[in-house]
């Protein structure tokens, strides 16, 4: 039972990273990236690779993570956003973002193999701690540091404002003179590095699986979308809720219906509240 | 132009109805096969997702429920496979009624999700549901009866099922409710504006595509005589969804040589089977980065830079007169 709510808790802390990492893309680009699950896979395929496989110290591969994560993410932009949002037609930029997320899915898969690879500890640590293990309490911690970042970014230093006026409204901060293209492709250099340092440190509960990454983009956009979209605390919320709710399906029905509650917990919330539980009701353009 | 077109499909439909007589092996036609139940699939949801806009990624769910539906039904129950492979079409277009009700109704991305949530949801409960589906060791699949138990026969039925679906696709797109489509992806306020039941099109399109996947479920599954989830991956779903996008949003030519194509393409260049999703992948993206309306609109560009031109000259000169009078004159009060 606290079994159930602690990994509950500890896979709702990634699920909240992703939807954090969406949102933090979304708000520049007005796009919903299919990579997002992907970033936080490359955190910790990369990790694993960098540590057991070539045998750097743990800050040191935890730095090649991060900057490879946030390399992907330059990638993404320049690849599949820059020259697709010139363009009008709204549905192309999930064509292209599922077509980098498939590529990298299927390079990953060829390189490192399709089983999933232990990640080494972190932090020196017996196996006998039960649930205060670190792989536990790590992605909590990761997933908490990351939003009060994101928010304290936001408020206090000119680029987080940047961010937010880009967000408000992008045309307008073009003709304030803001350099719109650089600040997109610094926000999803950010998304990066907070998408792989998140895959980083829930490292030890998902293992090192190129796989992780469309269940994780899929379940982090639940949680986003649960908690409503562009809110940080509707992400935290919403990946927790998401977590917990899964694992206790786990628990009593057996760990055959993940996916199928995490759906079943977005449609009900899409029904009832179609923005979300923190987002605010969009209009609709006419 | 009309009669040449009409040449080219009689001629096709010709090679492809003699094709066990002069097909060197067993082999290219159980491709061509597999080549028309994909293009069962693909032609219902070419109508979902080049004509309406709507991006499904998950029919490869569609496609494992009438596979499953077909193997229960004959290997469990009995049924004779005529009426499993009508139940396969039922099952399906109900499965798509059940998926389309609550997802139809969520804007572009939130849809593409639904529907990628429903493929992994289906793989999950054929898993879970061992007793019913053998879990993950899977279904043995048993045939048509005669004359369509042999690979020749069965090729038989392929065609002529996929020639019948492609001709209820045309005629859906090329009516009223094709156009409805095309607006309902182009604009849906306009198309609201105009009185387009923009819900119940979508719909109803989507059930379609229920039906023709459910109905290449029951022939896929016959024709690899043995089902596993392990068939129905997602990848499969991208894979149908690429050749759409590939061949061109808004025609059914595009996406039947799109189909032909990328299917023949890993099995006749065996290095590139392993890399196939990959290379689905960079395909697609290649295609939405350089040429968003599919390859079959890079034809008809070189096709007009190719025409030789004639544009009509005309010699412009002021009229000195005209002009004089006019700066002369007073401005009017």
């Amino acid at each position: 039972m606290l079994t159930a709510l602690v990994t509950g808790i500890a896979a709702g802390a990634l699920y909240a990273a992703a939807a954090l990492v969406y949102n933090v893309m979304f708000s520049t680009s007005k796009v919903l990236s299919v990579t997002t699950g992907h970033l936080a896979m490359l955190g910790g395929v990369f990790g694993a690779w960098l540590t057991a496989g070539l045998g750097w110290p743990l800050p040191v591969a935890l730095l090649g993570a991060v900057a490879i994560g946030a390399a992907f993410g330059i990638a993404t932009e320049w690849i599949a956003i820059r020259r697709v949002l010139s363009r009008s037609d709204e549905h192309l930029w999930l064509l292209s973002t599922l077509a980098l997320a498939t590529m990298l899915q299927q390079g990953v898969a060829l390189w490192w193999g399709t089983e999933p690879k232990p990640f080494p500890r972190l932090i020196p640590q017996d196996f006998s701690a039960g649930l205060a293990d670190q792989k536990y309490w790590l992605p909590v911690a990761i997933a908490l540091l990351l939003a009060l970042g994101l928010e304290v970014f936001y408020r206090r230093t000119l680029y987080g404002k940047l961010f937010v006026a880009m967000s408000e409204d992008a045309f307008a901060a073009r003709a304030r003179g803001i350099p719109t293209d650089l600040i997109r492709s610094l926000s999803f250099a950010l998304a990066g590095a907070m998408g792989a340092l998140a895959g980083f440190a829930a490292g030890q509960l998902t293992f090192a699986y190129f796989a992780l990454g469309l269940t994780l983009t899929l379940n982090g956009f639940v949680a986003l979308a649960v908690g409503g979209l562009g809110s940080n605390l509707g992400a935290l919320v919403g990946g927790l809720l998401l977590g917990v709710i899964g694992a206790f399906a786990t628990y009593y029905l057996g760990g055959e219906y993940q996916q199928t509650i995490a759906v079943g917990v977005l449609m009900l919330v899409l029904l009832l509240k179609p923005a979300g539980l923190f987002g605010s009701a969009s209009i609709r353009p006419v | 132009m009309r009669a040449s077109r009409a040449v080219v499909v009689v001629g096709v439909l010709l090679a492809l109805a003699t094709m066990p007589w002069w097909a060197r092996d067993q082999y290219q036609l159980h491709l061509a096969a597999l080549i028309g139940v994909y293009w069962i699939l693909i032609a219902g949801l070419n109508l979902v997702v080049g004509y309406s806009g709507q991006l499904s990624i998950g029919h490869v769910g569609l496609l494992a429920i009438g596979a499953y539906g077909f193997a229960i039904l004959t290997g469990r129950y009995e049924w004779g496979p005529w009426w499993a492979l009508a139940a396969s079409g039922g099952l399906g277009s109900l499965c798509g009624l059940l998926l389309g009700l609550p997802s139809l109704r969520l804007p572009g991305f939130y849809f593409a999700m639904a529907t990628l949530a429903f493929a992994l949801i289906v793989t999950e409960i054929s898993l879970a549901q061992g007793d019913l589906t053998g879990g993950g060791t899977g279904l043995p699949v048993p045939g048509f009866t005669a004359p369509f138990d042999s690979p020749g026969g069965f090729h038989a039925l392929v065609l002529i099922v996929a020639v019948l679906i492609t001709w209820l696709t045309w005629n859906v797109a090329r009516f009223m409710w094709g156009r409805a489509l095309i607006a309902v992806r182009d604009s849906v306020v306009t198309a609201q504006a105009v009185g387009v039941p923009v819900f119940r099109a979508k719909l109803l399109v989507f059930v379609l595509s229920g039906l023709t996947a459910g109905v290449a479920g029951a022939l896929f599954a016959s024709l690899q005589s043995y089902i596993t989830p392990d068939t129905f991956v997602f990848e499969l779903g991208l894979f149908f969804f690429v050749c759409i996008i590939i061949g061109g949003r808004g025609t059914i030519v595009g996406p039947l040589i799109g189909t032909a194509v990328l299917t023949a393409l890993p099995e006749i260049v065996a290095p590139l089977a392993r890399w196939s999703t990959f290379f689905y992948g960079l395909l697609l993206l290649a295609v939405v980065l350089l040429v968003p309306e599919g390859i079959g609109h890079m034809v008809e560009i070189v096709r007009a830079r190719l025409r030789p031109r004639s544009l009509a000259s005309f010699a412009v000169a002021p009229d000195a007169e005209r002009l004089a009078r006019c700066l002369r004159s007073e401005p009017r009060r």
